[in-house]
């Protein structure tokens, strides 16, 4: 077992070297993400852009790399992705996610159209790793596959006026925090018979076994309960400024909005970058894309945005097989204070979360286990986890599970311990993680295909009079998305676009929203004809009609937050 | 609430005409600072008092001004502290005045700097104060935050325009066919909506002074100002609000204020001055969405993991019953942790024990208002607004918080009634036989008058007064419950009525602008005219040091309501054979609990512990640290410990709490 665990941990810390293009066969450490990024940046300096978001609690370094091709435009000139990972700290493939979809994007440029296109056309805000703190306790301590998702934001949970004194420890020191079971023959559990490594439930009649004592861990501070006060906690996904509720609401929310230095290090970063129009949040597991809003009371998102966001989720269910497009509050529970409300409401993009890792896959026989029974919330059912023995068994050959052992507890005497180990369960394993990766960075390029492109045709120029001109100016978009979103629109978050029209030598008479090219109908703005405020639907149009008196040469422009600035100069004539 | 402390001294009335004090124009100045005056009186005040008197800078704004806190104290952190706001809306310059003198009597306290500490910000919202002091005149409580409001091209491109050049900025009322408003008839300075409804036709529409700068169409639509401090806090807070800002904390300013409360777990009490008046007008409750923990309905999906009926409510006291077998041993189930797992959301009302200790402060300072000779009555104060610091101070900081407008606007004599000076505070006093001795006519008169429904006649209510079911003193709180009676439509609003009178008599005028021609660029023949900004809630300056004066004693006796946590009693008892039992009577000499029914819902405040410690001994029974999470003013609880000691010693119990105090006691065991 323990010869096991070592070659475990080579693979997976004790990463190979880093060089690009990059490798997906192991996780990335914290400082060989940010290894993997230097490389990145270093391979394709005119491409790649690093930058400094800001620092966590601890004073890591939260990285970016921007990827934007220079020769197609300067990166506000094109729309924004976003792609970021690693918020809870615990669930670390997203940064994988995050690397990959770089080195993807980067690797491929000019030898798949596909990718060359969707470089061109867009730039990539690429920050694998969120929580820094979490990600590198995540790897260098003792956890389980859940441990160490928070912030490094102190919380005392029991309020005895001690911060995060008894949290759990790693007794056997094998570097997983696992279960302690006692045996106990009122216990509720016995060792289930398939399989001794597992308990299950006893029947009314039977006779008990065990009793499980809960993780790994001794009471630190001598108040009589076992890791009652642990890390933290304040979740990085709460934290956000738009509907944050305290935590006495929703645990984890933090003091306030941004509390997380982090979190607001990259509030700042993504609020002076208005073109970011989609945002991808990687997190684990389940197998889901989720889409807002994330608390009921929000109310449904305006029809357009939901077309918008069924057109692209439904097309990744099959890019991802098994994952699921969601609603977040609807099909799995209300949130406040989350990273995608912020983007949707306040960033005004279109926002994912990308729920990565099915365990349902990991089985001996091939066939992925179908969301079995309810999913309980009190535990998983045993059938699954006699699978994912197997699976741990014959197909990667051990180190998901440790075997139980005896251990002499200082306050309980005579357990044992053992269970999953902290790099299973929510995390593939890495002969799978390839496949996980390619996906889902394949659902984000997919998307990439579909942001607002806008691009304008001046389709008419008629002499009505001696001394007065009609022009007609159509705005095609031929994404998917609309180059303002329908929430955005909504809230008056910010101006919409623009369309203007000058010349030095001519004057707007009139103008406005052409209704009807054929039965004329224009919806004329009585004042400032010369500037009209405008959205262009995504797969559509809208076409404009001014009145211009005078001569010489006129400028048609249509300036755009997230769809870039296009100008197109003709003469009256 | 009817009370004013306008007429407190007699005199004031009368100072203040004689002066001739206008607020808003030069002799403010002499009196009121703009807020680099602010920061200069601030720094005189540290040097007068250099052992007792910190500054800190909290932030800087976004138009480039200081907002500063002043630290008073002796003791730092080691004692409680209170924390005081002012002018967080900026357009309250007044309040500044009361943060500022507040400060200087506690400077120069002898006991108030020892007991406490204090953390005073006398100036909350720097740059939107700062328009106080600029020409022309007007009140936004916007930070200088640059913020495009008609989401056009341009930023802040069409503000105010003093088009009349008198440095005010009022009204314009023009004659438009689709105008909505008519002069009030006795008064046609004021104006009033038409009723449609009666056969009214409007003849004029009300714009605020200025030009459509940016042409297009609109008149001031997008004038500088871009967040209210004051309601950038999270508790309730409005996205997409006028002037509330991003996000909550997006504002410097505000931003500071959290980062220092949740660092400082001292502070104990909260004063804020600005437009509310928790002293006169106690918080309510009554908003929409409040949990009712008597009727709570559990979620289908919660209810199936938990195997109960969802069809039934239930009291958070039995899903408190039903969770806890399922907790990990040591856990407790709470209020908050149900109300966390059912997702039953924030708390929107004050709690019914906070309300009550709210409520007797409140008559008390009424009292004290009466013993000081205030019997004007006043206007009430404005109540607070959402995302309002001082309710996020309540609602999520669990602290006890008290609001004061230092002034409101005199309401004018009415006419003596039939019902004859019959009010809703005499009828709480009275008992059931003077209530009826009072007759028939009267209460008609007096039901009348207070708008009460018309199944509500005399005789009715007389029936139910002598039946014994209900006294005076409870038909008096359901009539404050009741809606405002509906005024005289015909009158105008009340309150600009009482303005007006009020400028004409204590201002010569000057409250008001009369309505004089203009032509307007592009409205035409338009009149200028209306109501001076500030007049309605700035006081003449000559009256503000009196008014400090009557409020300010007040407020700082409050300090004395605090919790203080104390072991009343300790006591020790043989068991025999090295044990003994350990007996400590914990008492709130306070009146306020310890903390507020909010801040155990909302689980802020810092519990008070309890260590027990002594050489050699094994504690059988109780924990080494004892949180004291709840302990009403006046109350008492006993804490218990059993304890074995081989030999004789002393053991000490302690009791430290950051806003509640600390003490300790020695026993003597064994031996």
């Amino acid at each position: 077992m323990t010869a096991a665990l070592t070659a475990l941990a080579i693979v997976l810390i004790q990463a190979q070297e880093v060089k690009v293009p990059l490798r997906f066969d192991f996780y990335y450490s914290y400082e060989k993400v940010v290894e993997a990024l230097k490389a990145l940046n270093t391979a394709y300096p005119e491409m790649t852009k690093l930058d400094q978001v800001g620092k966590s609690e601890e004073g890591r370094i939260i990285w970016a790399l921007t990827i934007n091709n220079p020769k197609t435009g300067e990166p506000f000139s094109k729309p924004g992705v976003y792609v970021d990972g690693n918020i809870h700290g615990n669930e670390i493939q997203a940064s994988e996610v995050c690397l990959y979809l770089a080195n993807r994007l980067l690797t491929n440029y000019g030898k798949l159209k596909e990718i060359t296109e969707v470089v061109d056309r867009n730039v990539y805000y690429i920050i694998p790793v969120v929580n820094v703190d979490g990600r590198a306790h995540f790897f260098d301590d003792a956890n389980n596959p859940s441990s160490n998702r928070g912030l490094r934001i102190s919380v005392d949970d029991d309020r005895d006026g001690l911060y995060d004194e008894d949290g759990p420890d790693d007794v056997d020191g094998d570097g997983n925090i696992t279960t302690m079971r006692i045996r106990d023959t009122l216990g509720r559990l016995r060792t289930d018979p398939s399989d001794k490594r597992l308990m299950i439930a006893i029947k009314p009649g039977e006779k008990g076994e065990w009793t499980r004592l809960g993780q790994e861990g001794i009471d630190n501070d001598g108040d009589g309960v076992v890791n009652e006060d642990g890390e933290g906690y304040v979740d990085g996904n709460r934290n956000w400024g738009y509907n944050w509720q305290p935590p006495y609401v929703q645990r984890g929310a933090g003091n306030y909005p941004f509390e997380g230095s982090g979190i607001k290090a990259i509030a700042e970063w993504m609020l002076v970058r208005p073109n970011i129009i989609m945002v991808f949040a990687f997190h684990n597991n389940g197998g889901m894309y989720l889409r807002g809003p994330s608390f009921k009371a929000a109310g449904e998102l305006p029809q357009g945005d939901i077309s918008v966001y069924d057109y692209l989720g439904k097309n990744i269910e099959k890019i991802v097989p098994g994952y699921e497009y969601l609603i977040s509050w609807k099909d799995l529970y209300s949130t406040y204070g989350d990273f995608t409300d912020f983007t949707n409401n306040l960033v005004g993009s279109y926002s994912f979360v990308g729920e990565l890792f099915q365990v349902e896959t990991e089985t001996f026989d091939g066939t992925m286990m179908r969301k079995q029974e309810e999913r309980s919330m009190f535990g998983e059912s045993s059938d699954a986890e006699r699978q994912r023995l197997l699976f741990n068994d014959n197909v990667v050959q051990g180190g998901q599970f440790v075997e139980w052992k005896a251990y002499k507890h200082p306050l309980y005497g005579d357990i044992e311990v053992g269970g999953w180990t902290k790099m299973s369960s929510r995390l593939p394993h890495p002969f799978m993680l390839q496949d996980l990766v390619h996906r889902n960075a394949s659902a984000v390029i997919f998307t990439a295909q579909y942001t607002p492109k806008v691009v304008m045709d001046v389709f008419e120029v008629k002499k009505i009079d001696s001394d007065l001109w009609r022009v007609r100016v159509r705005l095609v978009n031929e994404g998917v998305m609309p180059s303002v979103t329908h929430a955005s629109m909504k809230n008056k978050l910010y101006p919409p676009d623009i369309l203007s029209l000058t010349g030095s030598g001519a004057k707007v008479v009139s103008g406005g929203v052409l209704k009807d090219p054929y039965m004329e109908l224009v919806d004329y703005k009585e004042y400032r004809p010369e500037v009209q405020m405008c959205q262009v639907p995504g797969s559509g149009k809208t076409e404009y009609q001014f009145l211009v008196s005078g001569k010489g040469s006129i400028e048609l422009r249509f300036e755009s937050a997230k769809a870039g600035k296009i100008s197109k100069t003709v003469a009256l004539k | 609430m009817r009370i004013t402390q306008f007429s407190a001294t007699r005199g004031i009335v009368l100072l203040a005409a004689a002066l001739l004090a206008f607020p808003w124009s030069a002799s403010a100045i002499e009196k009121y600072s703009d807020p680099a005056g602010v920061n200069k009186r601030i720094e005189q005040l540290r040097q007068s008092s250099p052992s007792l008197v910190k500054v800190h800078k909290m932030a800087v704004t976004p138009g480039g001004r200081e907002m500063l806190m002043i630290e008073i104290g002796k003791a730092g952190t080691a004692v409680p502290a209170v924390m005081v706001t002012a002018n967080m809306t900026g357009t309250t310059p007044v309040a500044t005045e009361a943060a500022l003198s507040l400060a200087s009597r506690i400077a120069s306290d002898a006991s108030l700097p020892v007991s406490h500490t204090w953390y005073i910000i006398p100036m909350g919202n720097p740059d939107a104060y700062a328009r106080f002091f600029m020409k022309p005149l007007w009140s936004d409580p916007g930070n200088a935050t640059p913020f495009n409001d008609d989401t056009d091209d341009q930023t802040d491109e069409d503000g105010y325009n003093d088009l009349n050049n008198d440095g005010l900025i009022t009204q314009m009322r023009v004659k438009a066919h689709d105008g909505t408003w008519v002069p009030v008839e006795d008064e046609p300075r004021l104006m009033r909506r038409a009723d449609a409804a009666k056969g009214e036709k409007g003849i004029y529409k009300l714009y605020s002074e200025g030009t459509d700068d940016d042409g297009d169409g609109q008149y001031n639509e997008d004038a500088p100002g871009g967040t209210n401090v004051n309601i950038n806090f999270p508790h309730l807070f409005k996205s997409f609000g006028k002037r509330s800002g991003l996000y909550p904390g997006s504002a410097p300013e505000s931003e500071a204020l959290l980062k220092f409360a949740f660092a400082h777990p001292e502070i104990a009490m909260v004063f804020s001055f600005g437009t509310t008046n928790f002293l006169l007008a106690p918080p309510q409750g009554g908003r929409k969405g409040s949990l009712d923990t008597e009727n709570i309905r559990i979620p289908r999906e919660i209810g199936t993991a938990l195997g109960v009926d969802v069809s039934r409510t239930y009291t958070m006291d039995e899903i408190m019953e039903m969770v806890q077998p399922m907790l990990p041993p040591g856990m407790t189930a709470d209020e908050s942790m149900i109300a966390g797992f059912l997702g039953l959301g924030a708390v929107v009302n004050p709690l019914p024990e906070d309300i009550s200790f709210y409520n007797e402060i409140s008559s008390d300072y009424k009292e004290y208002l009466k013993k000081k000779g205030v019997t004007q009555e006043r206007f009430d104060p404005a109540q607070p607004e959402d995302g309002s610091f001082e309710l996020w101070s309540y609602y999520q900081l669990g602290l006890p918080v008290f609001t004061m407008d230092m002034w409101g606007l005199p309401k004018p004599k009415e006419e003596k009634k039939e019902s004859d000076g019959i009010t809703t505070e005499s009828l709480e006093k009275m008992s059931s036989e003077e209530f009826l001795a009072l007759g028939e006519e009267k209460i008609a008169s007096f039901l009348k008058e207070s708008g009460a429904p018309a199944q509500y006649n005399a005789k009715m209510v007389m029936g139910i007064v002598s039946s014994g079911q209900m006294k005076p003193a409870q038909m008096a709180a359901m009539m404050k419950q009741m809606p405002a009676p509906k005024k005289d439509e015909k009158k105008g609003d009340p309150k600009e009525t009482a303005l007006l009178a009020y400028s004409d008599k204590h201002l010569e005028g000057k409250g008001f602008v009369p309505w004089t021609a203009y032509k307007h660029p592009t409205l035409g023949d338009v009149e200028i005219g209306g109501i001076a900004p500030f007049a309605e809630n700035t006081p003449p300056a000559s009256v503000v040091d009196s008014l400090l004066d009557l409020h300010l004693p007040y407020l700082l006796g409050l300090v004395k309501r605090l919790p203080k946590l104390a072991i009343a009693e300790t006591k020790m008892t043989d068991k025999g054979g090295g044990v003994y039992q350990l007996e400590a009577w914990v008492t709130n000499e306070g009146f306020l609990p310890f903390p507020t029914a909010m801040g155990k819902r909302n689980k802020v405040p810092a519990p008070a512990i309890m260590t027990i410690e002594g050489d050699g001994i094994e504690i059988l029974s109780g924990k080494k640290r004892t949180p004291v999470n709840d302990m009403g003013g006046m109350k008492s609880a006993r804490y218990l410990w059993l304890v074995r000691s081989p030999k004789k010693g002393t053991v000490t119990i302690r009791l430290e709490s950051k806003q509640a105090g600390i003490d300790s006691e020695k026993i003597t065991i064994g031996g």
